[in-house]
């Protein structure tokens, strides 16, 4: 399902102190396999995602997600193969604080040409599925942060994507919470989705579904 | 993009996050209001004062002796009457009159009310007055603002006016020359040639001024050519001078108020500009949760010009709407003020509603665009970074 080949990302590229993130990555991720990205903060997960969900773009080497080459695609496409493929679980949730549970989970299906009523419906489905229907109406900033992290669970499946991706899903959750989120996606996995942690949460070292854990260290994958 | 779900999540972002756009819109109708008010006044004013100038005499001659105004001598009458073209020509005495205690002044105008004729608005007014009680004894007609002036210190039914033997010469107020000429006969008295002669002393044969009427417009620039070679030392002053000059005035007015507006919406839209392009500004971060969830450029770059289009239009309307009734219903108190003037005498003048849609059109363009540019130019630098950074 997603070929990276040989990846590099050098941040500041033109100036005269330039970072390189991501050294020279190759991995191969099957369909509908679970694969956890661990290591230290900096070693380069989180941008090795973003280069996958298309949110930037590589320096040198190339990415295919179903035989499309995301690595050099235009914005206006890349804009559509996140719509459509990718659901991105964020650390920080990145959720519109002003609008409320279900008006955020809408949001990425605004620019579907769906009719409202569509988009309600599927965001129904998908508020039951992450266990958050109940506070539809609330806005964000009266949720807790386990609430926040199914609000954004919502928003990622609200598009029915092929591969969900979770950066340091459990970073603000308490153990109870962070347990919910596992059962979660053993249930996604047993959906057939595609999933992508990163994560130096311990709790990932034993999960309740068939997963691969590939350790980075300083930009580099060390072990797989 | 454009369909009901677009436009639905269009008004929740208006809607939840109204706190954000309230400062904006009330800036923006502030500044609309303002420059509104002030336009519609112009455009009322100039209205106004062509409608007042339909009434007046065509011209006016006086004499001028070494660029000094003298008196003229009535036998120019005689000779103007003889041009060819010529119609209502009037002898007139006027003349400033010093109310000593307040430093006000009153503009007397003394006319032949048996021959004139060139004044229609006075004509008009004559029909309205009883003439057999107003030739019965001294007695004028005043402006609002001399009649306001005249009570407030008790001059109610008549006025004293000293004469410069040191007399004082009793003239009962008749009537009150109509509203509607209060933008140029706030301050006006108008009375009979010979009485005006009396409170200025003058001589039975002198005038100030003779009035005329040329029908054909076209014969104008003739007409003024033969009194000037008539009489070498003549001052004539037509009705399109006074007009220009008075156009001028307002325009410079209402000028000063489009460099202050200028002034004013530059530095909003500076601050709008600087709103959106704030490294960490809460619509950077937005904008980067939207794009991370496959919103396109396009897609922002839309959401951001109809959000924008709904601040702009109803700003816009408000504004205006609040400037009309200020200005025609409330007859824009304090802006009159600065516009007519009211050092002399307080002039207040009902503004007739007058909405130039071309000047309005052009005011919509020209606070419109400054204010798509100063959101959408940001919004679009931040829509093409990376997600990532955006939401930082």
């Amino acid at each position: 399902m997603i070929e990276i080949e040989n990846i590099h990302k050098i941040f500041n590229e033109k100036s005269s102190e330039p970072f390189e993130a991501l050294k020279s990555i190759t991995l191969h991720i099957a369909k509908n396999e679970a694969i956890i990205l661990s290591g230290v903060s900096g070693s380069g997960k989180s941008t090795l995602l973003s280069l996958i969900a298309s949110l930037d773009k590589p320096s040198s080497g190339k990415i295919v997600v179903d035989g499309e080459l995301i690595s050099k695609l235009p914005d206006l496409h890349a804009s559509h193969y996140r719509a459509k493929s990718i659901g991105f679980i964020f650390q920080h949730f990145n959720l519109l604080e002003a609008l409320s549970v279900e008006e955020n989970i809408i949001a990425p299906l605004i620019p579907s040409r769906l009719d409202i009523i569509t988009i309600k419906k599927q965001a129904q489905e998908s508020m039951q599925r992450a266990g958050i229907a109940h506070k539809a109406s609330q806005t964000i900033r009266e949720l807790s942060g386990g609430e926040k992290q199914r609000c954004a669970i919502a928003r990622a499946l609200v598009t029915d994507p092929k591969l969900i991706i979770c950066d340091e899903p459990t970073a603000n959750l308490d153990k109870a919470n962070s347990l919910k989120f596992i059962e979660i996606l053993s249930t996604l996995k047993a959906l057939g989705k595609t999933i992508i942690v990163a994560t130096h949460d311990p709790i990932f070292d034993t999960l309740p579904f068939e997963s691969r854990l590939i350790k980075m260290e300083d930009g580099r994958i060390v072990d797989e | 993009m454009h369909n009901n779900a677009f436009f639905h999540f269009l008004s929740l972002l208006l809607f939840k996050q109204k706190n954000k756009h309230i400062g904006a819109i009330f800036i923006s109708v502030i500044i609309i209001f303002l420059l509104s008010s002030v336009l519609f006044i112009s455009s009322s004013l100039q209205k106004s004062l062509q409608a007042t100038l339909q009434n007046q005499p065509d011209f006016t001659i006086s004499r001028l002796q070494a660029g000094r105004a003298v008196d003229t001598p009535t036998e120019w009458i005689e000779k103007i009457v003889q041009i060819d073209g010529v119609s209502a020509v009037t002898p007139r005495v006027y003349g400033r009159y010093f109310f000593a205690p307040n430093e006000n002044s009153f503009l007397i105008v003394g006319v032949d009310f048996f021959d004139e004729q060139s004044n229609r608005s006075l004509q008009e007014l004559m029909e309205t007055t009883d003439l057999k009680s107003f030739f019965a004894m001294p007695s004028m007609l005043v402006g609002e603002g001399v009649q306001k002036f005249m009570s407030a210190h008790y001059y109610s039914d008549s006025f004293s006016f000293k004469l410069p033997n040191g007399s004082f010469k009793k003239v009962a107020i008749a009537q009150q020359l109509p509203s509607s000429t209060n933008l140029i006969a706030n301050d006006m008295i108008v009375m009979p040639l010979e009485l005006a002669k009396e409170i200025f002393a003058m001589e039975e044969e002198s005038i100030t001024d003779i009035a005329l009427n040329v029908p054909n417009d076209a014969e104008w620039d003739t007409i003024v050519g033969k009194l000037h070679l008539l009489f070498y030392d003549a001052q004539v002053i037509d009705k399109r001078e006074i007009s220009k000059a008075y156009k001028s005035l307002y325009n410079y007015k209402g000028g000063l108020f489009l460099i202050l507006y200028l002034i004013t919406i530059i530095t909003f839209m500076l601050i709008l500009y600087q709103r959106y392009s704030m490294v960490y500004s809460a619509e950077k971060k937005e904008i980067g949760i939207l794009r991370a969830i496959g919103w396109s450029i396009q897609d922002i770059l839309k959401l951001k010009f109809y959000e924008t289009l709904v601040i702009v239009i109803s700003s816009f309307i408000l504004g205006v709407v609040l400037a009309y009734i200020f200005v025609f219903i409330f007859d824009a108190p304090l802006l009159q003020e600065i516009f007519l003037g009211g050092e002399n005498l307080a002039n207040s003048v009902v503004f007739v509603p007058t909405i130039e849609f071309g000047i309005l059109g052009s005011l919509f363009l020209f606070f419109a665009l400054p204010f798509f540019a100063s959101v959408l130019i940001p919004v679009w630098k931040i829509a093409v970074t990376p997600p990532k950074e955006a939401m930082l």
